[in-house]
């Protein structure tokens, strides 16, 4: 055999082993269901949701944000309260969880260019200063999604300029947008690894077997309850999930009401929350804060971008659940610190509503999150309060 | 530029269309193995390009002064140059914060506030493993061994080949000049055989970068983990650093032979080793013969009655080059002493009957003690330092019934193990009866097409191959 036909015989078999890696890749990720909508599905519905937004007619409020902000602003209420007292508007729910400011930010481009494409500006942004979102735990955790979320968040262009300056990693990302459906092998790596692996769970403390059996047997009534009151959930329309799910109390039975308090009652037990608050610290070092530089810089970045196209941009953290979350003095000095560095880069005030009267302990439905119904009942009051007169 | 990674699918394949079609003569494609070698080096850190073949540069002409030099003292000082030269370049750039932290802490132990600057220096990839082949070189020349070879580029080809640049094995300069001289034409049944060991080697990488999970739960344990977990830990590292670091040495041969070339086997199923000789003659081969051929018997090797001492020393300098920290030097330390224990037993009337014999018990004592040793040994290697080290291995050996498992602790000690086996299993199978699937085409293929796949899969560099440290 001569050397070029081995050659050949050799870029075939390279190309032919890729092929077959790449139609492996594919098929395991669609029978894993692993597809962009199965990773990031609220974050991409939303971005697909920005054409229409752009062209609604009313004055537009966006709140972005973590799930924070997701569980604890009611756009439906917000626009229902403000038409109350005159104000026409159309609000957004751009709260989503398991991001950090990194991938923010690229979203935050996202929405930006949409609207600055549109010739449209944003009446109110509203944007969360989330602190544990913004350590290095956080940052440490979100790595093995790093480089999947950020193809399904940068343009091509974004993915150059990081090949710029690290070819490798350049290559890696097109490699992962067009070649592996966004899925990075960290991801696989990571969800074998798990699977294989998985870390110890850290229920410390435990709850009563009645407890336990009491809280499935009402979130089964709840889901069943929720079939029943809005027969048509299933079609899209009626519910767009970058709008915090749409439904409001006044809409629910007072039998469902009454079942909501009773389900608060056994997942709010003092061991479900001790073992929550260990949980956030282990994922979010969120009573000690130490925060990462870098996700410091790309929050700034996001203001930045929503100052482009808001006629009134406002920044805040959201109230904290000061009866289990304690953070330490070094903490609250290192929060302080950044806020500062916010505030300096960006020429706006934060506002703290981490202590606001309105929101009491019993607001929340864990040790992070307000409660439905009642947490982003009382959240969302307070907002229109407080930036209404933003609205003229 | 690693070999599992997307951009070296791309370097390999441009590489090859222009290896395999457009320079076809001897002198470019020495040109060519040379640009690509720099750009592979190169696309880690161009900065070091000049570090690297600068030094190939110093010692070919070192060589060539070696050999013309009219008397034996003369060709003695144009070796301690090179010698100088290469082991300047590791003690500047791997080991002079080192000794910086280490003059510093000692000094504050006798009671001096010293608190002395470090360098704080990038440590190029693969410096260790070049400047040993480049040593090689000058060694053999002074030792008349080999000639100097003429032919600048094809040296510095040789010295840089993108391979086995960067984590090894290391080549001996009278094994790769020859072939770099004169550059085989491939035989299909090599290039078949290269594919085999680039697709065993991604598996053995995957498998690392798995197991690196419950070794780091070991390792880097915040809080108390039960002994079970410690021990799969342990074992889990064992996997991972031979899994990393032999899969790393497969694709290098593997490519190497697609190319033409011809590189020695690295690791020869080490974990089936019956003694820590036997282990040494398994585990990363090229490094444990450089050491034994250039520095244990520069020592003296056995004689004078020297053996012990040189020994010892061997493998403590050898357990420094895998790192600047204690930890390597502690390892280094262990295995020099369980060779010599082994050394002194093997003397001794008592066990005479026990060494000679080839029963099965007698096999799985030998096995189980050494594996068991070096498991130890890892201990030192993975550990964050030495207290941490110590702390493990007594940890190792209490059964602490205060700490529970966790849930799976029994399940992940099993996969744990079998994957360990199972990779040995891989490997003696590649070693002896590679021949007979490399005959059966469609299923030789098959089995390249779905390991590659499935690897590739889920692969990827999510860990950094280990070596590329040293």
């Amino acid at each position: 055999m001569t050397s070029r036909k081995i050659y050949r015989k050799t870029l075939l078999a390279i190309g032919l082993c890729m092929l077959c890696a790449l139609g492996i890749i594919q098929l395991i990720l669609n029978a894993m269901g692993a597809n962009s909508q199965g990773v990031l599905g609220r974050v991409t519905e939303a971005r697909a949701a920005l054409p229409a937004i752009v062209k609604e007619p009313k004055d537009l409020v966006m709140f972005f944000g973590s799930s924070m902000t997701r569980a604890g602003f009611s756009p439906r209420q917000f626009d229902r309260d403000a038409a109350a007292v005159g104000k026409s508007v159309t609000s957004y729910n751009y709260g989503f969880g398991g991001l950090n400011p990194y991938f923010q930010d690229f979203l935050s481009r996202r929405i930006s260019e949409e609207f600055i494409a549109s010739d449209r500006k944003l009446k109110l942004t509203m944007i969360e200063f989330n602190p544990f979102q913004t350590t290095k735990t956080r940052w440490q955790r979100a790595q093995p999604v790093l480089d999947s979320f950020l193809t399904l968040l940068a343009t091509d262009h974004e993915l150059l300029e990081i090949g710029k300056n690290d070819l490798t990693r350049g290559i890696r990302l097109f490699n992962i947008k067009y070649l592996r459906g966004n899925i990075s092998a960290e991801m696989i790596t990571s969800f074998f690894g798990r699977g294989m692996f998985p870390p110890q769970a850290h229920q410390t403390y435990k709850d009563d077997q009645q407890t336990i059996d009491e809280r499935r047997r009402l979130g089964q009534l709840l889901s069943a309850k929720f079939d029943e009151e809005y027969p048509n959930h299933k079609n899209a329309a009626w519910s767009s999930p970058w709008q915090g799910g749409g439904t409001i109390p006044e809409e629910r039975s007072a039998e469902t009401l009454a079942i909501f308090n009773d389900y608060y009652a056994v997942t709010q037990t003092d061991n479900a929350m001790k073992n929550d608050r260990l949980s956030r610290i282990r994922s979010a070092d969120i009573e000690e804060l130490n925060f990462e530089p870098l996700l410091v810089e790309h929050f700034i970045n996001i203001i930045k971008n929503f100052q482009k196209i808001s006629q009134h941009v406002e920044v805040m953290m959201l109230p904290k659940n000061s009866r289990w979350i304690h953070t330490t003095p070094a903490a609250e000095a290192r929060l302080a610190k950044v806020v500062k560095q916010i505030e300096l880069a960006t020429g706006l005030k934060m506002k703290n509503h981490q202590n606001i009267d309105e929101i009491t302990s019993d607001m929340y439905r864990d040790t992070t999150h307000l409660s439905r119904y009642r947490g982003d009942v009382a959240y969302t009051n307070y907002l229109l309060k407080a930036y209404a007169p933003l609205l003229e | 530029m690693i070999f599992n990674t997307p951009i070296f699918f791309w370097f390999f394949t441009i590489f090859i269309l222009f290896y395999g079609f457009v320079f076809l003569k001897q002198k470019p494609k020495v040109y060519l193995i040379l640009v690509g070698s720099l750009i592979f080096y190169g696309a880690w850190n161009y900065s070091f390009i000049p570090l690297l073949v600068g030094s190939g540069i110093a010692d070919y002409f070192i060589a060539q002064a070696i050999y013309n030099a009219s008397c034996q003292v003369k060709k003695k000082q144009w070796l301690s140059l090179s010698i100088i030269l290469n082991l300047g370049l590791l003690a500047i750039f791997k080991y002079a914060d080192f000794a910086i932290n280490s003059v510093s802490a000692l000094l504050t132990t006798i009671g001096y506030n010293a608190s002395l600057e470090t360098l704080g220096w990038v440590l190029p990839v693969g410096i260790s493993f070049y400047t040993f082949q480049s040593l090689s070189y000058t060694i053999d020349v002074y030792r008349g061994d080999m000639k100097p070879r003429k032919g600048l580029v094809e040296f510095i080809a040789a010295l840089s080949f993108f391979p086995q640049l960067v984590a090894g094995p290391i080549l001996r300069a009278s094994h790769i000049l020859p072939q770099m001289h004169a550059i085989a034409l491939p035989k299909w049944q090599a290039v078949k055989h290269g594919f085999l060991l680039i697709t065993v080697g991604l598996i053995k990488k995957t498998g690392a970068d798995l197991l690196a999970i419950p070794a780091q739960k070991a390792f880097e344990a915040k809080e108390a983990i039960s002994t079970l977990e410690l021990w799969t830990g342990v074992l889990a590292f064992a996997g991972q650093i031979y899994g990393d670091f032999s899969g790393y040495t497969d694709m290098a041969i593997g490519i190497a032979l697609i190319l033409g070339f011809s590189i020695p086997l690295n690791f020869r199923v080490p974990y089936f080793a019956k003694s820590p000789v036997d282990f040494w003659r398994r585990w990363h081969i090229s490094l444990s013969s450089w050491l034994r051929d250039y520095l244990y018997i520069s020592l003296g090797g056995n004689r004078h009655n020297q053996r012990t001492r040189n020994v010892f020393l061997t493998m403590l300098l050898g357990g420094l080059w895998h790192g600047a920290a204690w930890t390597f030097v502690a390892w280094g330390a262990f295995h020099g002493a369980i060779i010599t224990a082994t050394h002194y037993l093997a003397n001794l009337k008592i066990f005479a009957r026990f060494n000679q014999s080839n029963t099965l018990l007698v096999g799985f004592i030998k096995w189980a003690i050494t594996f068991y040793l070096v498991l130890i040994g890892w201990v030192f290697f993975a550990a964050n330092d030495l207290t941490s080290a110590l702390s493990i291995i007594v940890n190792l050996h209490v059964l602490n019934s205060s700490i529970a498992s966790g849930s799976n602790a029994v399940t992940i000690f099993v996969i744990t193990s079998v994957w360990v086996l199972l990779v040995h299993v891989m490997d003696f199978y590649v070693i002896k009866g590679a021949d007979k699937l490399e005959s059966k085409p469609w299923l030789f293929w098959l089995l390249m097409m779905l390991g590659q796949g499935i690897c590739l899969f889920i692969g990827e560099p999510s860990n950094e191959f280990i070596y590329f440290q040293f």
